[in-house]
C-alpha cells in the first residue's frame, strides 16, 4: 500500500512533458496579435477627447466644472429666489405708472357723471385726439378742459 | 515573479515581445495541463490558444494579483473544464497524448520515464474530472488550495476533499494494479 506522500510524489515526477508544435505557436501567436492590436485600436477610439473624458481625466478641469456648476447654479437662486430687488423693482414701476391710469379713469368716471355713456364717448374721442399723436405733452389741466366742453 | 511583473507590465503597454515571450514561457506548460485534463491533443491545443487570444484582448487593463503561471493556468482549467462539458460522447484513446516523463537522462531512463508518465495519465484518466483538476493544478503546477478555490469558485474544503478522494482512489487504482 503506498502512502500518500508516496502517490504524490509519483504524480509530481510523472509530470508530462509536452512541447507545442510549429504550426500551433504560429496560430496562437498570429491570433493573439490580432486581438491585442484590435483591443488597443478600439481603445485609441475611445480616447478621442470628449468634454466629459477631458473632464474626468484632469484634475483642474474637474475643479473648473465644479466651480462653474456652483457658479450658474448661485446664479440661476439669485435670479430666481433672492433678496427680491426685482420684484420691489416691478412694484415701484406699477406704483410709479399708476398715476396716469388714475387720472384717466378719474376723466372717464367725470364724464360718465356729467353726460352718461355719451359722455365717455366723447371724452374717449378727445383723449385720442389729444393722447394720440404726442402723449408725452398732455396735461391734466388740457384732459378736464376737454372734458368739460 | 518579479520578471513576470515586468512582462506584464510591458505587455499592458502593447508589447508583442512581451506576449510572445510569455507564450513561450508557460506554452508547454499549459498545454501539458489541458492534456492532462482533456486527453486530447487537438482540444488542448485550442484550449491554449483560445487562452492566449483572451489574454492578448486584455491588454491594457490586465492585472495581475497571483503569479501569471497560475493565472494562465486557471484560464487553462476553466476552458478545459467547458470544453470538457460541450464534448460528450467522443472517444479518447490512450494513444491520443505524446507525453514524456520531465526526467531526462539516458535513452534507458527516458523509455522508463515516458511508460511511467503514460501510465499516470492512464490513472488520472480514470479519475473523476474535478478530482483529475485538482490534483493536477496542485501537484503539477504548485497551485495552492486556496488558490485553486477562488479560481474555481468553490470552497477550500471542497478542493481538499476532492485532492484527498482522488488520492485515495488513484492509490486503491494502483494497488489493485500492483495485486494483479
Amino acid at each position: 500500500m503506498r502512502h500518500k506522500k508516496n502517490i504524490e510524489k509519483f504524480v509530481r515526477v510523472r509530470k508530462p512533458n509536452v512541447t507545442t508544435s510549429r504550426r500551433m505557436d504560429k496560430r496562437t501567436l498570429n491570433d493573439s496579435f490580432a486581438a491585442m492590436e484590435q483591443t488597443i485600436r478600439a481603445k485609441s477610439t475611445d480616447l478621442r477627447p470628449s468634454t466629459p473624458r477631458i473632464i474626468t481625466l484632469s484634475r483642474m478641469m474637474k475643479l473648473t466644472a465644479a466651480a462653474a456648476v456652483i457658479i450658474v447654479g448661485i446664479s440661476f437662486f439669485i435670479a430666481h429666489q433672492g433678496p427680491g430687488k426685482k420684484g420691489v423693482t416691478t412694484k415701484v414701476l406699477e406704483v410709479v405708472e399708476s398715476p396716469s391710469e388714475i387720472m384717466t379713469m378719474k376723466s372717464l368716471t367725470i364724464a360718465y357723471r356729467r353726460g352718461g355713456v355719451e359722455g365717455i364717448e366723447n371724452q374717449c374721442e378727445k383723449a385720442l385726439k389729444i393722447l394720440g399723436p404726442q402723449p408725452a405733452s398732455i396735461s391734466l389741466g388740457d384732459l378736464f378742459n376737454g372734458s368739460k366742453s | 515573479m518579479v520578471e513576470d511583473k515586468i512582462l506584464v507590465w510591458k505587455f499592458n503597454r502593447g508589447s508583442k515581445d512581451a506576449l510572445r515571450r510569455i507564450y513561450e514561457k508557460f506554452k508547454d506548460d499549459l498545454l501539458g495541463l489541458a492534456i492532462t485534463l482533456l486527453r486530447d491533443r487537438s482540444l488542448a491545443e485550442d484550449v491554449v490558444h483560445d487562452v492566449f487570444v483572451s489574454f492578448a484582448g486584455a491588454v491594457g487593463t490586465f492585472h495581475l494579483s497571483g503569479t501569471l503561471k497560475g493565472y494562465l493556468s486557471t484560464c487553462v482549467a476553466n476552458c478545459a473544464r467547458d470544453r470538457n462539458r460541450l464534448r460528450s460522447g467522443r472517444s479518447m484513446g490512450p494513444d491520443v497524448v505524446e507525453a514524456s516523463g520531465s526526467n531526462s537522462g539516458g535513452p534507458m531512463e527516458h523509455a522508463i520515464g515516458r511508460e511511467e508518465s503514460s501510465r499516470l495519465q492512464d490513472l488520472l484518466t480514470r479519475l473523476p474530472y474535478e478530482q483529475r483538476e485538482v490534483i493536477v493544478l496542485h501537484l503539477h503546477h504548485d497551485m495552492r488550495f486556496r488558490e485553486i478555490a477562488k479560481a474555481l469558485d468553490i470552497s477550500i474544503n471542497t478542493v481538499q476533499s476532492r485532492y484527498r478522494y482522488g488520492l485515495d482512489k488513484l492509490r486503491s487504482i494502483l494497488n489493485s494494479v500492483v495485486t494483479k
